[in-house]
């Protein structure tokens, strides 16, 4: 597939990183003529100079030919300008634009963005989404990691299990005769930093981090079953006021429960924006990593510190900090995958990965089939698919025993009208059900084609 | 016509104005037979008709060096010089009064303070109606200045909302290569607040009229209310005879002295919130609110030592308290039938000093209103919550928007001044009234009754009325200066008299 991404910023580079490496045909467009290097010499991407929304810089980069157009620029226009370009001047058939001011995004105008308008087919608003992610961590702070799925009725957690946990060495199997009303499947295990999807007969040990996919109302029983304990989150301090921190904030005072942040800022201009967005919550101006400041927010008593400002470093050591001085759950932003398997020796409950979550919602305008959501897991070692099972795909009709799905996958659940199952080997796959599936990224070709419907998607 | 007259000097223009309204008062004195007094009226408009006419015809050319500044020397310039032309039919129609009587009683109608030397029965019903013209006439022409003079120059009020030095138009832009004239800026100003100004006294005054009120007491009160001057050609409310229904009227009129935004024109900002959320009106129902509660709770107090009179009710009283401490919140003054009375229910001793207290705050921002002003004091009150806030937390950042920031910063520095100013000018004129022989609790009384232009107080303030009447010719001459400093507010005379103007 050829793609064409504009803006080789933060969200454009992760993209393409992504893109390039399933093979796709990728060319980046900046205006910036180091960022275009950056993005060459380090993925196997073409890159051009200039400014992304001119018809001609989009006919360099082969727009005539292009299946998609992801614009990831920082302006909001330039990317709306640049989909409707490509749309009346090339006629591309799939255009995505990354749109972050909140006015555009007025449930009010949402048809705004159709063909014969702003030729737009799908928004992807990357702060929103992870301070969504934000929330969903502070929900089950006993997690490192949760996705919800099929609308919201599902739930992937990664738990990291320890001495506590009851359920040790046991086979898993067995432990699916034990719990046999739990609507939970253990679908990844990451041993010794190697992710794999476990056998019936596999044991857990002391140290996995393990990827469960559970029904929603059951998340709590199924945590307790792993040692783990949600307790509610009352105060909470976050750092760094800019979109992700103001969204959570937001959020974070529309709950009825009393929930009391903190947000603290360095740049005066951004705290001020934060301070007139919100109501309830206190604002501080300074250096999150000033101890004076971090006791001005009463990080001691906090029950939660969030450290999302944009530079990972310091995410890092201010979630270190706030656990030095007595919060209780730290949740630092990690733009860097690599920086991942520092969690642990540094003490940090959990992370969100920005570039997981938005690459994760174009992901699914990418994949073939009736893709609903794709999830990316780790440094991008699996997906979590949610997918519609076709008519057409080899799937439908069968008993789940009966598909012969790869080595590196498994299904997590099934989806029946509204009702979500869980996968045993007697449940029949039938045409409309959803299924959510656990896939190596190697694997993931072959997912891919048991969805897919030859021609009629296009 | 108007564009012609416009181009002559403000003065001349003002006193032409004088002029004509003059024969309002020489017709009603000719309607109920009261000849003289017409004579008196008729005459002296002649007169300044014929002086208007010949500056007219010798400033047509003139040009101002400053314009803003001009104008500003030319709103103190008309409470100088226009008393003292309103004050010849007064001295003409009114038997054996001196001229500096007659023109203290003009200045202080029209300064909208409404504080008078003479005995109400002392003066023909046509004088009163003079007093009360001449006071709306002030209370237009601060309005209109307001929003003309002041506003342009960030004085007023409006420099609490832009936060910009006092006295200096705005920063202007490269693109903006001509500005408009203050000559165009009142002829525009005039003609969308004359018509709204008229056509309110107007309405005030039918429905006075149909509530059952004399129609000269109905006239001069429906004027006064829309200039808070507080002027009544009987004893105020007292001698109404329209009672409850007349008093409820005045009260809803009050509101256009309390905040700008009730006024159907507004010329200041565009703002999208509902009145309701107007910061002015909330801080003068909060203030209100607070008059009867205090009430209550000092008549639960006597009510324990009381010895009777038990007849007085709960609901008059209140709504006596009510009317007056909105009326002289407004700097109006007009004494509600029901105050004597909720003042006996409450068994207050000193109720004058709430009274006081609240003609010190004023009214709103670009209204008729004297005293220190809703918006400054609401200013204040924002600032000194966000530094409790910040008491607590150090280096927290306020929110609700850039303008409500920069009112809490330098808004509510400019306000400080304003108010230390004010406290200033209250020292220094009871300062020159007690060197000049008055007593201490009557030089306070007096000197809040001028500066925040709320002349009916000194009736009410003390056990006592204190009395303009008797005062000497110095004292009368520095009340006459704190009236004007009252009403132009001291910011603007510094504004006017600062080095920077001195320079050519």
């Amino acid at each position: 597939m050829k793609v064409i991404i504009c803006g080789a910023g933060q969200v454009g580079w992760q993209i393409a990183r992504h893109l390039s490496g399933e093979k796709n045909d990728v060319t980046v467009v900046d205006t910036n003529a180091d960022l275009v290097r950056r993005a060459t010499e380090t993925l196997d991407v073409q890159g051009v100079v200039g400014h992304a929304s001119h018809p001609e810089v989009l006919a360099r980069a082969g727009a005539r030919d292009a299946d998609m157009i992801i614009a990831a620029t920082h302006s909001d226009e330039v990317n709306m300008v640049c989909c409707q370009i490509a749309q009346s001047a090339f006629n591309v058939t799939r255009k995505i634009a990354r749109i972050r001011a909140q006015e555009y995004l007025d449930p009010a105008y949402s048809d705004l963005y159709n063909t014969d308008r702003l030729a737009i087919d799908v928004i992807i608003s990357p702060e929103r989404e992870v301070a969504e992610a934000a929330l969903q961590r502070l929900a089950a702070p006993a997690t490192f990691d949760t996705e919800m799925f099929m609308g919201g009725k599902a739930q992937l957690l990664g738990i990291q299990l320890d001495e506590n946990c009851p359920v040790l060495n046991t086979p898993l199997r067995q432990l699916n005769e034990l719990f046999a009303t739990l609507r939970a499947i253990v679908v990844g295990v990451r041993r010794d930093a190697r992710l794999f999807a476990p056998d019936p007969g596999d044991q857990l040990l002391p140290d996995d981090q393990i990827y469960v996919f559970t029904n929603s109302e059951d998340v709590n029983r199924c945590l307790e079953i792993f040692g783990k304990k949600n307790q509610k989150q009352e105060r909470i301090v976050i750092i760094g006021g800019g979109n992700v921190g103001l969204g959570v904030a937001r959020a974070l005072e529309q709950r009825t429960d009393r929930t009391r942040a903190k947000v603290i800022e360095r740049s005066r201009a951004v705290a001020e924006r934060a301070a007139d967005g919100l109501e309830r919550t206190i604002v501080l101006h300074g250096d999150g990593m000033d101890m004076d400041l971090l006791m001005e927010a009463s990080i001691d008593r906090a029950d939660a510190v969030l450290a999302v400002t944009d530079d990972d470093k310091t995410n890092l050591l201010v979630a270190v900090r706030a656990k030095q001085a007595g919060c209780r759950l730290a949740i630092a932003l990690v733009n860097d995958p690599t920086l991942a398997p520092l969690m642990a020796p540094l003490d940090i409950d959990a992370y969100i990965n920005p570039r997981a979550t938005t690459v994760s919602s174009i992901l699914r305008h990418i994949r073939h089939g009736r893709v609903r959501h794709v999830y990316s897991i780790g440094d991008a070692e699996a997906e979590l698919i949610e997918a519609q099972v076709m008519s057409t795909s080899p799937m439908s009709g069968r008993l789940i025993r009966e598909v012969e799905f790869p080595e590196g996958v498994l299904v997590g659940a099934v989806m029946k009208g509204e009702r979500v199952q869980k996968p045993t080997g007697d449940l029949r796959i039938e045409a409309g059900d959803v299924i959510a599936m656990f896939a190596m990224s190697k694997d993931v070709p072959e997912v891919e084609r048991l969805l897919q419907v030859s021609i009629d998607f296009f | 016509m108007i564009s012609r007259l416009a181009l002559l000097p403000l003065i001349v223009v003002l006193l032409g104005m004088t002029a004509v309204l003059m024969m309002l008062p020489a017709a009603h004195a000719a309607v109920i037979r009261d000849l003289e007094t017409a004579r008196a009226f008729f005459y002296s408009s002649l007169v300044l008709m014929m002086l208007t006419i010949m500056l007219a015809m010798a400033t047509v050319t003139y040009v101002p060096r400053n314009a803003a500044r001009s104008h500003l020397a030319t709103l103190v310039g008309a409470y100088l010089l226009l008393p003292v032309a309103m004050a010849l039919p007064v001295l003409q129609a009114v038997p054996d009064t001196s001229a500096l009587n007659a023109w203290f009683e003009m200045l202080s109608s029209f300064t909208t303070t409404g504080a008078t030397g003479y005995e109400a029965a002392r003066l023909p019903p046509s004088v009163h109606l003079w007093r009360a013209s001449v006071g709306w006439f002030g209370g237009f022409f601060i309005l209109l200045a307001a929003y003309a003079v002041l506003a342009p120059l960030n004085l007023g009020g409006a420099e609490v909302i832009s936060g910009r030095v006092p006295g200096r138009g705005a920063v202007g832009a490269m693109q903006i290569t001509r500005i408009a004239e203050p000559a165009q800026r009142y002829t525009r100003y005039a003609l969308t607040l004359f018509p709204a100004f008229c056509g309110l006294t107007g309405m005030l005054w039918v429905t006075l009229l149909i509530a059952g009120e004399d129609s000269l007491l109905a006239l001069t009160h429906a004027m006064g209310t829309l200039s808070t001057s507080g002027i009544s050609s009987g004893e105020g409310m007292v001698s109404s005879t329209a009672g409850l229904a007349g008093e409820m009227l005045v009260f809803l009129f009050l509101i256009f002295a309390i905040t700008r935004r009730a006024f159907p024109s507004t010329l200041m900002e565009h703002d999208p919130r509902h009145l309701l959320q107007d910061p002015e009106l909330r801080l003068a129902l909060l203030l209100l609110l607070l008059v009867p509660l205090v009430l209550l709770f000092s008549h639960s107090l006597a009510a324990i030592a009381a010895t009777g009179d038990t007849e007085i009710g709960l609901t008059a009283s209140l709504w006596g308290a009510l009317f007056t401490a909105a009326s002289f919140l407004t700097t109006t003054g007009y004494e509600s039938a029901f105050w004597v009375s909720a003042n006996l229910w409450a068994g207050l001793e000193a109720p004058g000093m709430l009274l006081m207290a609240l003609s010190i705050v004023g009214g709103g921002v670009a209204t008729t209103a004297g005293g220190v002003k809703l918006l400054r004091i609401y200013a204040l009150i924002r600032h000194g919550e966000r530094e409790l806030e910040r008491i607590v937390h150090p280096s927290s950042v306020g929110g609700q928007g850039s303008e409500a920031r920069r009112l809490r910063r330098e808004g509510a520095y400019m306000a400080w001044i304003f108010f230390m100013l004010f406290a200033m000018s209250i020292a220094l004129t009871m300062l020159g009234l007690v060197m000049t022989g008055e007593s201490f609790d009557h030089a306070l009384v007096l000197t809040i009754a001028c500066l925040t232009s709320t002349g009916p107080i000194a009736d009410i303030a003390l056990a006592e009325p204190v009395l303009f009447g008797p005062l000497a010719a110095p004292q009368k001459f520095i009340l006459g200066v704190a009236m004007l400093v009252g009403r132009l507010e001291t910011l603007a005379l510094v504004a006017l008299f600062a080095p920077g103007g001195w320079r050519r």
